[in-house]
């Protein structure tokens, strides 16, 4: 027990000290820099849904986009045709973006597989035709300008330095959010859909409840992701959330490490900054970042997360050769 | 009247193309049981082979065609080396992943080798049109019917009434027995690809005088076909064509009478009714469970 606490006590104490040095950052390095990292927070908020949906549900959800462009655009709508606060107008952006996954799952999940996957790609898909061409109030694909910034007490996060602060904070909050469903009966019920469903159904859980449960918060984080890109860029328009986006995301959650909080978010950064450290490869970029994510597949199908875990276990083992054989991977 | 007509010829040539591109996404999907994402980009090679050979290498056109059919086959085999393989003991999740990111680089390859302008294929059989009850119809638009019910035929005889389609289809019911049996299974599997590749790369090269030819035309296409095999039953022969038909006249049939902005939600539309109402699709078996 000891031992326990005081595990717990330098856990909590490495992440006061990593956060201590995020809140640093914007001071260190570039503009351009902290456009980036905002990017990836974004990003990184997505991804954390997405986890919820294939990491622990085990659905393969390609409109997840689209749903982001839910959240997005209702902001967008909300302040700019009808001069709605932008706070109001996020919480309007997360529940429709929660409402739309709800829907969809409702209607589509009991298809399984690559039918969920088709189905939402199609979604998806349809999201960007209808999203282009109801100009009047989407704004077509010149897309929709004029969103105002959040503010609070006066102090308005509309620099990338002040929005860096509020994005990190939101996915700090969406992380311990996620790691407390994880480890609460739904994540577990979601696990157990995902390793067998047949046995989740027989142990009687509701496994369409639990699936339709996974997608609908996946979706609200997703609406926390278009909310704040909308909020940050300022402007939306159909391309962010069309089905390459919806790739990009499960390609972040897959090099990352699927059904693990920190490999969510590990991905969301590596893949935004990838383009940057591979800029010598010119236009064979996305040649090679396709072959990258199928490496990735192939020889560490825990992504990046799997592989710290397994260096750590490596060096503990070195440590102690008793623990070696106790410590598994955390799903 | 003469309107309908012209737009029914090409509703239906434009849902052969489709229904062909469906088929070779069928045939590994019954084959294999992988469900290839990157059928799209097999459509678009095709297509771009047909450039390469016809317009940047300046062959006679049958020469070119069957050169460019040929290629298809090649890369059908190479396929199944380079991603069947390593793909097969991988689980669906990641077989869906390592596809769709394999489309991604062969879109983005395709546009390095090829770059991004489009190019504009000529038909093997002119831009002609022949007058049918008063109606204008393009050669192209014919023959691309005809040459679908040929290679439908074609591939009816080959899985049905020929020794390979036998083995081909003992090797899809049943791998582990195949195998006992002695049948060189990895061979025939390497086949399935390339026939797959070769019917994906005829849907390529009959699209591409229709549209225009560019590293980006894989999706547009995939995602019909996609439709089409959900609408006509996962892993049906006659409903991947009869998919494909019904796309080919809604896009066209739509795009004309209703909206030409919103023909695609017609049938992503249907689509997704058929995915709720009827998993199995037109012709597909009733099973209670997908996936």
């Amino acid at each position: 027990m000891n031992k326990k606490n005081a595990k717990n006590a330098s856990l909590i104490l490495a992440l006061v000290l990593s956060l201590g040095a995020a809140s640093l950052l914007p001071n260190a390095v570039g503009e351009y820099w902290v456009r980036l990292t905002n990017a990836a927070l974004i990003s990184s908020a997505a991804v954390l849904g997405l986890n919820f949906v294939l990491g622990y549900a085990g659905q393969i959800s390609m409109m997840h986009a689209s749903v982001a462009g839910m959240g997005a655009y209702a902001v967008a709508i909300g302040t700019v045709k009808f001069g709605l606060n932008p706070w109001l107008g996020c919480l309007i952006g997360m529940a429709t973006a929660g409402a739309f996954s709800y829907v969809t799952g409702i209607l589509l999940l009991r298809l399984k597989g690559h039918y969920f996957a088709l189905a939402t790609l199609g979604i998806n898909v349809s999201f960007i035709i209808v999203v282009s061409n109801l100009v009047e109030i989407t704004g077509g694909s010149n897309g929709l300008t004029g969103i105002p910034a959040l503010t609070i007490l006066g102090f308005a996060f509309d620099s990338e330095r002040r929005f860096y602060y509020l994005a990190l904070v939101a996915v700090v909050l969406l992380a311990v959010f996620a790691s407390y469903v994880r480890h609460s009966q739904l994540g577990r019920s979601m696990i157990a859909v995902r390793d067998d469903e047949l046995a989740a159904s027989v142990s009687g859980l509701n496994v369409t409840a639990v699936k339709v449960t996974a997608l609908t918060l996946g979706g609200v984080y997703a609406g926390v992701a278009g909310v704040m890109f909308a909020l940050h860029a300022r402007f939306v328009a159909p391309e962010d959330f069309s089905t390459s986006t919806s790739i990009v995301y499960l390609a972040m959650l897959v090099v990352g490490g699927e059904a693990t909080i920190l490999g969510s978010i590990l991905g969301a950064f590596v893949i935004t900054f990838l383009p940057e450290w591979l800029r010598w490869l010119g236009s064979a970029y996305l040649v090679i970042f396709g072959l990258l994510v199928l490496l990735m597949l192939f020889l560490a199908p825990r992504g990046l997360a799997g592989l710290f875990g397994f260096a750590w276990s490596k060096w503990k083992a070195q440590l102690s050769s008793k623990e070696a054989g106790k410590w598994r991977f955390s799903k | 009247m003469q309107d309908l007509v012209q737009l029914l010829v090409s509703g239906v040539a434009l849902g052969s193309v489709y229904a062909l591109a469906a088929l070779g996404f069928v045939t590994i999907y019954s084959a294999t049981g992988i469900v290839n994402f990157a059928a799209g980009q097999f459509v678009m090679f095709g297509a771009m082979f047909g450039v390469t050979t016809v317009l940047q290498l300046g062959l006679p056109m049958p020469m070119a065609i069957l050169l460019a059919v040929a290629m298809m086959g090649v890369f059908g085999f190479l396929f199944y080396l380079g991603v069947h393989l390593p793909l097969r003991t991988q689980s669906p999740v990641t077989v869906v992943i390592a596809t769709v990111m394999i489309g991604l680089s062969m879109q983005n390859g395709a546009n390095l080798i090829w770059g991004s302008v489009p190019f504009r294929l000529p038909s093997p059989f002119g831009d002609g049109t022949l007058t049918v009850f008063d109606s204008a119809i393009s050669t192209h638009a014919l023959a691309s019917i005809g040459i679908t019910a040929v290679l439908v035929a074609a591939l009816y005889v080959l899985m049905q009434h020929s020794s390979l389609g036998r083995v081909m289809r003992a090797v899809a019911q049943d791998f582990p027995t195949a195998r006992l049996m002695g049948l060189p299974v990895g061979l025939l599997l390497a086949c399935s690809w390339a026939i797959a590749a070769v019917l994906a790369g005829f849907a390529g090269l009959l699209i591409a005088p229709m549209w225009f030819a560019d590293a980006h035309m894989g999706d547009a296409i995939a995602l019909k076909a996609f439709a089409a095999t959900i609408i006509g039953g996962f892993g049906s022969v006659p409903g991947a064509i009869a998919g494909g038909l019904f796309v080919g006249l809604a896009e066209i049939l739509g795009a004309s009478y209703i909206s030409s902005a919103y023909k695609d939600l017609l049938c992503f539309g249907a689509m997704v009714v058929f995915l709720v109402a009827r998993p199995q699709g037109i012709f597909g078996e009733p099973i209670s469970e997908r996936g």
